[in-house]
């Protein structure tokens, strides 16, 4: 009961006290910053580095007059969509506009096409990555 | 003079919190740097076996009530065959298989899920690192 009188009565020290327990919480507060910001900074590049793409397949399609576009998700980790362009210009697309890993689908991009033309694809996800190349239309 | 100096590190309590916060900072770095050495190694090591890998079709014909394929695997891994397309102008058309050819055999298959159409027509295969090969019937 005395020790207890004691501690509740006196004030004196509690100073150092304070200020101990407020730098511990402030350098416990930076580090849980900087873990997090290490964390998501270090799984954002790996996303970045983990993406791969690939056009199995582009068909000039005579009977709907479209452009489908067959992708394959060889990455490590799952693919959103963010653009299509034909000749440097954004397609609208129906398609999901996510992969998940080892998922492939065809992608109807809405655009006509003209016989023995070239046309320049350009498959965009929204990390960044481009799958790009020429195709000729039969 | 090294007792001396041993002695003074050992009570001198000053630049402590500069040494803590050193340390803490280069585990982080370290942890970041190593994370993303690792993740792009691996991702490199994707890279470049989808580089080495060769396969090619060296026959594709009619056989029985299928088609039969021969593949030449000229690389020096392992190929994993996931999907064999059979395209003409009217038809592009996706099988999925599931075949492994060693480095430097010679195998062939008939699988009669497969019907070839009227020529001219271009047969293609997806390997699981994105690699094609293409085969024409001419």
């Amino acid at each position: 009961m005395v020790w207890k009188a004691c501690f509740t009565h006196d004030i004196r020290a509690i100073t150092p006290v304070l200020s101990s327990l407020l730098l511990m919480v402030v350098a416990v507060a930076a580090m849980a910053i900087a873990t997090t910001a290490t964390y998501v900074i270090t799984t954002n590049l790996r996303e970045n580095m983990s993406e791969r793409l690939i056009i199995e397949d582009v068909w000039f399609n005579p009977s709907t007059g479209n452009i489908q576009v067959y992708l394959h998700n060889i990455g490590k980790i799952a693919i959103h969509f963010s653009a299509i362009y034909v000749n440097h210009t954004s397609q609208p697309f129906a398609s999901p506009s996510s992969f998940e890993m080892n998922e492939h689908c065809w992608i109807n991009v809405s655009r006509s096409w003209t016989s023995g033309t070239l046309y320049y694809m350009d498959v965009v996800t929204t990390r960044g990555t481009h799958v790009e190349d020429y195709y000729e239309a039969p | 003079m090294l007792k001396t100096t041993m002695k003074h590190l050992k009570f001198s309590k000053r630049g402590i919190s500069n040494v803590i916060v050193v340390m803490l900072s280069l585990v982080l770095l370290v942890i970041v740097v190593a994370n993303v050495i690792l993740w792009s190694y691996q991702m490199n090591q994707l890279d470049w076996e989808r580089m080495r890998e060769d396969i090619a079709i060296t026959d594709v014909c009619a056989s029985g009530g299928g088609t039969l394929f021969a593949f030449k695997n000229t690389g020096s891994l392992t190929s994993h065959i996931v999907a064999v397309w059979v395209n003409n102008a009217t038809r592009h058309h996706r099988y999925e298989k599931n075949v492994f050819i060693n480095s430097g055999d010679n195998a062939s298959y008939i699988w009669s899920d497969i019907n070839l159409p009227n020529k001219p027509y271009n047969v293609k295969v997806v390997t699981e690192r994105g690699n094609t090969a293409i085969f024409s019937s001419g």
